[in-house]
């Protein structure tokens, strides 16, 4: 009793530590560009939790995920610029639709596994991008929306720089890291751990795990749809392309990259692949001038592959195991000279 | 006082009668085991009467209720626990959590108070942490409640599966092969542990190869063989009965 409480401590301390932390950098970095990093670091790791919650906790795939980003950015601009709706009604509703939505897409999904779970949500992920592309009276079609997205404010303070978009943008990246906390270190998140391990053991201890891969997949959706949102108001513009496939799969790379079965662990992943990203972006065109975009998905693949070989749990406790072993070594090495 | 009553059940892979026309019933606090040579459907029974598997014919009646045609976690709500042949722990958790999960059915926190853990969900979560060192301790396993499941030895895990199923305090528990893979000191703590659970008030229905252990604790067998049911009785009368020599045997002189 003592260490489980210990532990909630170490956990709660953990937070308290990275809430200061990531509050505190603004202060450190002024630069404008590495702010506006940091945000999308921010939208994309809130959206890595929730999938973090689905594919490291519960065990299920998505490689839809984008789709629900765009649901989100979609349900934001076009409430806001077309029909003047305030932005943070607009953030809700498109929260709230795109839940149900992935509710109620999931249950036929959801009778799906694995490889065929992968297709199934890689296949609605595609039918939500489709409509984005060509619903042209509603999202303006491959172009774009039209009017521009008017920015979000508190009271009399308008969110329109990249340093006060940055804490806005932390503090709901914070808050899906301490709802994804709760959930998992509760009845809920032993249950969705429990079909991970062991679906049948879980259904034999009465977890009806056919809802509870509902729920936390519209849970993660969720998740998803806020961050577009946020996504579409810094931006202020928004057309289908980042919606696409190849951003599902990011999602799903910095996921995997930073560890499935940690709240942490996206925050690493994320980081990692945005600034590989941003490095890609600036150095390979000046190494082959030639190259599209598409070298993105080939190191990206290289990337997926070498973490499945060498970290299969992923970044964060790949180290962790790395450096518990070194520290082995050197204490044996000490005991034996 | 009958609390699982078992009629007519058949179940049909393609052609074949993994259970055909088997009856039976368990009465409220006896502990009852279902015997026979491999293949004679013994684990087909469980699934069917966990709800793995639904039965092409018979009806399954627990506490006078219907339960064939429930899903497994509705049927587990009613208050059937299971023990699993090959160990299905949850590796990716600890000891402890997955006893906690046994305690699924007996919390209600959703996932908006899993999100706001506020007052009663604490409350609640305590709660369920100390029913489960409870159940551990009953297995001798508390001082291990916070190492990763994966890293019991075989013998322990077997012994985590029967607490957790008795988390859910279930009024029947189905046991399959708890004792297989046990040395002799292991299988006593098991025995030991079966009877607490009967005095406790659970009725216990297993499966088990070995004989000794099954004769010693069963009041009552069932011997099953093809799928059919051979016999039912009491130790002394299975072992007494000529068809279920045969069965285990062979036909006298036949062979030898």
């Amino acid at each position: 009793m003592k260490d489980l409480l210990r532990r909630k401590r170490l956990r709660h301390s953990l937070i308290a530590l990275f809430t200061v932390l990531i509050f505190a950098l603004p202060f450190i970095i002024s630069n404008n560009y590495y702010l506006s990093v940091l945000v999308i670091i921010g939208i994309h790791t809130t959206v890595a939790v929730g999938l973090c919650l689905l594919m490291g906790y519960a065990g299920q795939i998505s490689l839809g995920h984008a789709g629900f980003y765009g649901l989100g950015a979609y349900a934001s601009g076009i409430l806001t610029s077309t029909y003047n709706i305030s932005p943070w009604v607009a953030i809700i509703a498109g929260a709230i639709g795109t839940g149900i939505i992935a509710y109620v897409m999931g249950i036929p999904i959801f009778r799906l596994k694995e490889h065929y779970l992968a297709l199934a949500t890689l296949g609605l992920g595609l039918i939500i991008h489709v409509i984005f592309v060509e619903e042209v009276e509603l999202t303006g079609g491959p172009s774009g929306l039209s009017k521009s997205i008017p920015p979000l404010s508190i009271g009399n303070l308008a969110i329109d720089t990249d340093s006060t978009f940055y804490f806005l943008v932390w503090a709901v990246a914070l808050l899906a890291i301490i709802i994804a906390n709760n959930v998992v270190h509760s009845r809920i998140g032993r249950a969705l751990r429990s079909i991970h391990g062991s679906e049948f053991a879980a259904q034999s201890l009465g977890v009806d795990t056919g809802k509870f891969k509902l729920q936390i997949f519209a849970l993660s959706a969720v998740y998803a749809s806020v961050a577009g949102s946020l996504y579409a108001h810094y931006i202020t513009f928004i057309s289908p392309s980042p919606f696409g496939l190849m951003t599902s799969i990011q999602f799903m790379v910095m996921a995997v990259v930073g560890g499935l079965a940690s709240i942490w662990g996206p925050i690493f992943g994320v980081t990692a692949i945005t600034l590989l990203t941003e490095g890609l972006k600036t150095y390979v065109p000046l190494i082959y001038p030639q190259a599209g975009g598409e070298y993105e998905i080939v190191v990206f693949g290289l990337l997926l592959v070498i973490i499945m070989i060498f970290l299969p749990e992923g970044l964060t406790s790949g180290l962790v195991n790395i450096y518990e072993r070194w520290r082995h070594r050197k204490e044996r090495a000490h005991e034996n000279p | 006082m009958k609390i699982l009553e078992i009629n007519n059940l058949t179940k049909s892979f393609g052609g074949v009668h993994a259970i055909d026309d088997v009856s039976f019933s368990v009465h409220r606090g006896e502990i009852l085991a279902v015997i026979g040579p491999n293949g004679a459907g013994k684990t087909t029974l469980f699934n069917l009467i966990t709800g793995i598997y639904s039965p092409s014919c018979g009806t399954i009646n627990f506490c006078d209720e219907e339960i064939d045609g429930l899903t497994s976690y509705q049927i587990a709500c009613k208050g059937i626990a299971r023990t699993f042949q090959n160990l299905q722990i949850f590796n990716n958790m600890t000891v402890l959590e997955n006893v906690m999960v046994g305690r699924h059915t007996k919390s209600k926190t959703g996932f908006l108070g899993a999100i706001v853990p506020i007052g009663h969900v604490q409350r609640e979560e305590i709660d369920i942490i100390d029913k489960s060192l409870d159940r551990l301790a009953q297995v001798g396993l508390a001082d291990k409640a916070l190492e990763d499941a994966s890293s019991l030895p075989y013998g322990q895990q077997k012994l985590l599966e029967i607490a957790r199923a008795a988390a859910l305090e279930p009024a029947l528990l189905l046991l399959d092969e708890p004792a297989a893979g046990l040395n002799s000191t292991e299988t006593r703590e098991l025995v030991d542990i079966i009877y607490q659970l009967r005095d406790q008030g659970v009725t216990i229905l297993l499966v088990e190869h070995d004989m000794e252990t099954v004769m010693e604790i069963a009041d009552r067998l069932v011997v099953l063989n093809f799928g059919n049911k051979l016999a039912e009785g009491t130790p002394y009368e299975i072992q007494n009965n000529q068809e279920v020599i045969t069965a285990y045997l062979g036909e006298e002189g036949s062979v030898c």
